[in-house]
């Protein structure tokens, strides 16, 4: 059981971080954008890669984590907006999430796009892997 | 009883507001000010999405564009929305000139003219909604 300060601890850290989640199942990305809201966090929704990337040159919006899933219609799948945000904002955090096995595979040697979570996942673990990348991000030089 | 001694008070639990807009940047900008009044927001970029959600939850408050992607557009969501769903209030937002002139508009909702100040939009939402605005915070 956590304590207290612990779970004050956890709030503030997700309320300092802002977080995309881009999919196209529209009831799938309302439930998770829904949790990660309840956990604290600022959430932004994308339907595809294009909006994801709009969301991403907006000026005034300051995104610290990409949460995408791999398989989307249009040009550019969860692979590719993972390239191009490792181009383009190295600073931002991917997670990439897939209900297709093979897409793991790949993954694995997509290695600088980040662990991939497999679908269906569990909300929790969703927050989980943010902590974790961002823990990792914080210990970093 | 006279008019003057009926008092409205604002209602207590959220109202879910259902935004429907394909121009991604708006979308993410009016949620977060609705969000930010204690408002529970769902979001849809496309009239599809809008059909997806309506037929799993149902709103307080459907505000969409009446100009979108899809098989249908978003007169079409909206008019679904007021044969289906009688009491959910309907704000319809267009940029496009010929919009004001669409013979049943205010049949369907309330309009409002794009651009708009957010702040705008949220004192229309707050009214239909009965829902503390702004100022009121």
């Amino acid at each position: 059981m956590s304590t207290i300060s612990e779970t004050l601890d956890f709030q503030s850290d997700a309320s300092t971080h802002t977080i995309l989640v881009v999919e196209h199942e529209v009831l799938a990305r309302l439930v998770i954008a829904d949790y990660l809201r309840d956990c604290g966090y600022k959430v932004f929704e994308a339907a595809n890669s294009d909006e994801a990337v709009t969301m991403l040159q907006a000026p005034d919006v300051a995104i610290d984590i990409v949460f995408s899933d791999v398989q989307m219609p249009g040009d550019m799948d969860g692979f590719r907006l993972a390239r191009w945000i490792r181009a383009h904002h190295p600073g931002v955090r991917v997670i990439l999430t897939s209900g297709v096995e093979r897409s793991a595979d790949i993954a694995a040697t997509l290695c600088e796009a980040g662990p991939l979570l497999e679908k269906p996942y569990a909300p929790q673990s969703v927050v989980d892997r943010i902590r974790q990348l961002m823990a990792k991000a914080a210990t970093k030089p | 009883m006279s008019a003057a001694s009926v008092t409205s008070f604002p209602r207590r639990s959220p109202p879910t507001i259902l935004v429907v807009e394909d121009d991604v940047i708006t979308r993410c900008h009016v949620c977060d000010e609705l969000r930010a009044r204690g408002l529970k927001v769902l979001e849809a970029n496309s009239s599809d999405d809008a059909f997806a959600v309506l037929d799993r939850v149902r709103v307080d408050l459907l505000i969409i564009d009446i100009h979108l992607p899809g098989s249908r557009d978003g007169l079409d969501v909206a008019r679904f929305v007021r044969d289906r769903f009688g009491p959910t209030q309907i704000i319809l937002t267009s940029g496009r000139p010929d919009a004001p002139r669409i013979p049943d508009l205010d049949d369907v909702g309330v309009f409002v003219k794009k651009p708009y100040l957010v702040e705008q939009l949220l004192e229309v939402v707050s009214r239909r909604l009965n829902w503390p605005s702004a100022s009121d915070m």
